[in-house]
Formats: C-alpha cells, sequence, structure tokens
C-alpha cells in the first residue's frame, strides 16, 4: 500500500465534509434541457452580450471524487492536487537545486504546505484543488471565488497591461486577453517559496504562468497552465486540467483557521 | 488588542499601486470625475461596479459613540461585551484571522470591490481576500442557514437603492472591535445607493432581538476608489502575534473611585480638522465619565494599567497632570503617533 503522507491524510480528511455536505438545494438558473427534462451539457457553452463565450458557473475536478479511493494516497478529484507534474512526460524538468528542496520537504513529511498553514496555496494548484470554484466574469474582470477558506483571485480583461514591477503575492497579478473563444491569462509577480502540489513541487519569484481558458461545451472547462520559471525549473512544461460543471448546488463557507488544532501535533522535521 | 493595531498600516497606506483605472469618467485634466452621473446596467439598474473605500468611521471599532446608547444592549449582552473588555479583547476573531463577520464592510480604509452581474452580486474584500455573494436571482432567505462567519445574503432594487438582507450568521464574530456581541438571530439589511460616480450612500441595520432591545442603525459614506486596486493582505502570513497575548485580568491595575473621578472631563482634539492622526479614527472631542466604578472614554471602556495610563481597543491613554496635580489633557497613542486631546471641562 503506498504510504499516505500526513498532509495528504490531512486533505483527505479536510476534504471530504465539503464534498459531501454540498446540501444547499437550489437549482441553477439558464441550463439547456433535453427534451427529457435533463441538462443538456453537451450544449454549446453560453455568450455574453459581447459574443465571447461566459466561463461564469461552479466548477469542480472532472474526475469524479468516487474514482480516486481513500487507500490510493490521493485526495478525492484531480491527481494533479498531489503532483502537478503526474502527466507531464518525463516527469518535471527540476532545476538540481530544486529537486533538492523537494527532496528535503518529502523528507520532512510535508509539515511546511501552506494548506496545513491556511495560506493561499496559489493560483496553479488552485485548478486542482477538490473543492469547488465559482468563475463570474463581468465586463473587464474574471473572478474566481474559491470554496477554499473563502478566498477570490481576480484575472484583469480590461486591457490593463502586467505590472512592470509587482508586489509578490500568493496569487501573482493577472491579466487576460481573448484569442479568439480561448482567454489566455498571464500572470506574475509571485512569492518565492510556494509550492504547486502537496509533494511540494516549487514555483518561484522568476515565474510566469500562461493560463488557456476554453469551455468547448456547456458542462466542460479546460485549462491549459504552462509554467515558464527558469529559476526553478530547466524549460518551460505545461498540465491540462479539466473541470466539470456542477449543477443545483453553490459554494458553501469554508474557513480553514476555524478551529485549527493541528499544527500542534505535527511531527515533521 | 494591539493586534490590530499592527494590522492596520498595511491595508490603510500601502495603495501604491500606480494605475488607471480604464473606461471611468474623467474631467478635463485627465482626473476622475467622481461627480459624474452615476453609471447604469443594461436592464436600467444602477451599476455599482468597481473599487470602493468607506469613510473613516468610529463604528468599526465601535458601534456605540455615545454612553447613553450602550443601554441598547440587553444585560447578558452587556455582561458579554464587559468580559471581552476585561480579557483585554484577547478572543476578538480578528486577531486570530478568522472572519469579521457583518462588521467588515464598516472597516474605513478597507478597499472593497463590487462585481454585478445579474443573478449575483460579489463583494471582494481587500483585507484577508475574503468574499461575499449577494443573490438578486429573487430566491427568499433560506429558513434553517447553516450558521456561517458571512451569514447568507440576497438582495432586489428599491429604486435606485441596492436593500441587501443577511442571516445565518454565527455568534462567534463580533459586531465591533471593541467586543460588543451578536446572536444567531442577528439579521443584517444593508442599503446601496449611489449618488453619483463617485459616492454610495450606505446604511446598515443590524436587528438582533436576542441581543439589543432595538435594531442598531450606521450610515456611512462609501467613495469610489479610482487609479488604484486591491492589494494581496494574508492575515494568516507571518502570524507571530496570538502566542503573545495574555487576556489576563491580573494586568489591571487596581484604582480607587477617587483617582479614577479626578479624569472625568470633556476632552478636545489639538489638531487641524483633517490633518489625520486620531481624528480619523477617534472622536475629535472625548468625554471622559465614571459609571459604576468603570471609567469610559465616550463609549470606550478605559482598563488601567497604571495610576495615570490606561489601556482601550487600539490605543492607549495617558492623563497628564501639572505640578499641581489637577489634569490637564490626555495623550492617545495609536496607530500613527501619539495625539494631544486638551482638558475643556
Amino acid at each position: 500500500m503506498p504510504v499516505i503522507t500526513r498532509t495528504q491524510l490531512l486533505a483527505i480528511i479536510l476534504a471530504a465534509p465539503a464534498l459531501q455536505a454540498q446540501w444547499l438545494n437550489y437549482p441553477t438558473a439558464g441550463v439547456p434541457r433535453l427534451p427529457n427534462g435533463q441538462p443538456n451539457l453537451s450544449a454549446p457553452a453560453p455568450r455574453t452580450p459581447d459574443g465571447k463565450p461566459d466561463l461564469s458557473g461552479l466548477w469542480e475536478p472532472a474526475t469524479p471524487a468516487a474514482s480516486s479511493t481513500f487507500l490510493s494516497g490521493d485526495p478525492p478529484g484531480d491527481r494533479q492536487f498531489s503532483g502537478i507534474g503526474v502527466n507531464v512526460p518525463g516527469g518535471l524538468p527540476l532545476q538540481p537545486w530544486a529537486a533538492e528542496l523537494v527532496e528535503t520537504r518529502r523528507a520532512g513529511e510535508f509539515k511546511d504546505a501552506p494548506d496545513t498553514y491556511c495560506l493561499p496555496l496559489g493560483l496553479v494548484q488552485m485548478h486542482v484543488h477538490p473543492y469547488p470554484r465559482k468563475l463570474v466574469q463581468v465586463p473587464g474582470l474574471l473572478v474566481i471565488l474559491f470554496e477554499r477558506d473563502t478566498t477570490y483571485r481576480q484575472i484583469f480583461t480590461d486591457g490593463r497591461p502586467l505590472p512592470v514591477d509587482p508586489q509578490p503575492g500568493f496569487n501573482g497579478y493577472s491579466t487576460g486577453k481573448w484569442e479568439g473563444d480561448t482567454l489566455v491569462v498571464k500572470s506574475i509577480g509571485f512569492k518565492d517559496g510556494m509550492w504547486l502540489d502537496t509533494k511540494g513541487s516549487p514555483l518561484t519569484s522568476a515565474a510566469k504562468v500562461t493560463e488557456r481558458f476554453r469551455r468547448p461545451s456547456f458542462g466542460k472547462l479546460e485549462i491549459e497552465i504552462t509554467i515558464d520559471d527558469p529559476k526553478a525549473y530547466t524549460k518551460p512544461w505545461s498540465i491540462q486540467v479539466h473541470q466539470a460543471l456542477a449543477l443545483d448546488t453553490d459554494l458553501i463557507e469554508f474557513v480553514c483557521l476555524e478551529n485549527e488544532k493541528d499544527l500542534a501535533h505535527l511531527v515533521g522535521k | 488588542m494591539k493586534t490590530a493595531l499592527f494590522l492596520l498600516p498595511v491595508s490603510l497606506f500601502a495603495q501604491w499601486l500606480d494605475f488607471h483605472t480604464p473606461g471611468i469618467p474623467r474631467t478635463a485634466d485627465g482626473k476622475p470625475n467622481l461627480s459624474a452621473p452615476a453609471p447604469k446596467t443594461p436592464d436600467g439598474k444602477p451599476d455599482l461596479t468597481g473599487v470602493w473605500r468607506p469613510e473613516a468611521n468610529p463604528y468599526f471599532y465601535d458601534v456605540i459613540q455615545e454612553l447613553k446608547d450602550e443601554a441598547i444592549f440587553r444585560p447578558a449582552a452587556e455582561a458579554l461585551f464587559l468580559k471581552r473588555v476585561a480579557e483585554f479583547r484577547r478572543d476578538d476573531p480578528q486577531t486570530h484571522c478568522l472572519p469579521r463577520g457583518p462588521s467588515d464592510i464598516l472597516f474605513g480604509g478597507q478597499l472593497y470591490r463590487i462585481m454585478q452581474s445579474p443573478a449575483v452580486i460579489g463583494l471582494l474584500y481587500e483585507g484577508g481576500g475574503n468574499y461575499r455573494q449577494i443573490y438578486m436571482d429573487g430566491r427568499k432567505l433560506p429558513r434553517d442557514p447553516n450558521p456561517t462567519w458571512r451569514g447568507y445574503s440576497i438582495g432586489h432594487w428599491e429604486g435606485d437603492t441596492l436593500v441587501v438582507q443577511s442571516a445565518g450568521f454565527n455568534d462567534r464574530t463580533w459586531l465591533d472591535r471593541v467586543g460588543h456581541p451578536h446572536s444567531e438571530e442577528l439579521r443584517v439589511t444593508e442599503r446601496f445607493r449611489r449618488v453619483d460616480f463617485g459616492h454610495i450612500q450606505f446604511q446598515v441595520t443590524f436587528d438582533d432581538p436576542q441581543t439589543l432591545t432595538r435594531p442598531l442603525t450606521i450610515s456611512l459614506k462609501v467613495n469610489y476608489a479610482a487609479d488604484t486596486d486591491m492589494l494581496e493582505n494574508e492575515c494568516n502570513e507571518n502570524n507571530t502575534d496570538t502566542g503573545h497575548l495574555s487576556g489576563q485580568e491580573t494586568a489591571r491595575a487596581k484604582l480607587s473611585p477617587a483617582v479614577l473621578a479626578r479624569y472625568a472631563g470633556v476632552y478636545e482634539f489639538r489638531g487641524a480638522a483633517g490633518a489625520g492622526g486620531a481624528g480619523t479614527f477617534f472622536p475629535r472631542t472625548q468625554t471622559v465619565s465614571l459609571v459604576n466604578g468603570q471609567l469610559f472614554m465616550n463609549a470606550l471602556p478605559l482598563i488601567p494599567q497604571s495610576e495615570t495610563t490606561f489601556e482601550t481597543e487600539t490605543a492607549r491613554i495617558e492623563f497628564v497632570t501639572d505640578a499641581r496635580g489637577a489634569v490637564t489633557h490626555l495623550v492617545l497613542t495609536a496607530a500613527g503617533g501619539d495625539n494631544r486631546y486638551d482638558r475643556k471641562r
């Protein structure tokens, strides 16, 4: 049996209430229906008044939670949450120091994962987080509302350029523009020391992240993420994220720090 | 609580993003035209979209500004309030990086973004990077909502005013930083009216029959924040304060009523209007009174630390005497430095 690390165990335990407790029962408005009344998730993606695809909606990992099991060692949902490079051919092209850092984080039983301290996970890992997120697209702005810790991320689509020397942050600074039906989002301004997954794959302040958002059908969202971080990786690499529309439910509040009693018991070095 | 003192400057003064908000009306010299008409959405409703900053106000710190109004709190609520005061507000959720709940929107100087779509209005707060959803699709408040830190909000239009009703709060958030409580029965009504491009008239009413004898209403101006944006503000990053909070009643000095009575009087802020300093957070006139052995500065209870120094929310107060022992002024030390209030009576 694969070893389940503390962080993974924590993630599984934390994930369980949120995934099973989506009891809000409010029908999603504006869903195309089949003749039999079932939602038609393969209908075309909706569009905003200016003709662009509307990415708005409540999204969750396309991989059903049931397909991963407790014993697999992976938290429910997208396996990239625990290994962002799991689908990258040949694995992540880590610089030697970055490979050492990953090993150090592993040897420390991943005790210093930002999630353990209820800190923000950053935009990459949030795309593969098991909890749902709501995209809200309005003129000039795309906002992602995350259930995880009730936080948000702003993507400016009002034509502003990326700042020259942004204040480093967990989420960086993001601007987007449409290329056909694809929203291309570029982000810079990350803090050093961030984790891309629960295994501690690094991201540094040198990183440029490009996300390409597509909604190929009413029920599907695809995000291609390219990480160009020459400090941590020898070459740029890309991953694919698939999300599915969640109907007739909504985000519920999740406050990570509420009743936090775990930290004192962590034993990792 | 001292933590609040240190958290403040970040969000108040760090808006250094040098950025021109696109698509807003400007005057001939390129400055934002804040008195232009309020914009409308395609369906004819006022469009509240934008980044907003509540005016500097004392209510985020204390919803009660005159001591006589303290009586609207029922006895059990008042007892809980005074317990929190005695514990130096150690358990204020804000101090522990937990959500501020219904008072978040009163925080003068904290930016928030309103994003408006027909079915939902989003409020994105700068502090803590947290958000609220206000459902505009006609749904009702849930009958038995899961108690949460931020409640459950629905909105509708009354003419040009957005009226937001919220319920389903837990009872762990505080109505203000001095420690006034509320119960899970709390209902909040917020009214947003955008009077012109640059200004929203905001009103909030807290109705909580379990805690309050009557609803409590606060009105504020909220100003459009042009050519800037919210910065990331992660409360829990490098939080090393909470281990040092004592909250022990033993930290209180015991002073005789005769000593306390010497400080009762009216004090006036020495400093120009708009000069910043204490005038930003604290009233320019402070009435110090002694009620049942407890000293208050306006409605703020003062906790003795020595014969002349007192602690209160976000500030330390020192009473200064002349050679004859008469109290001449008080010095209020808060974020930004020392502020002198001269004794008038």
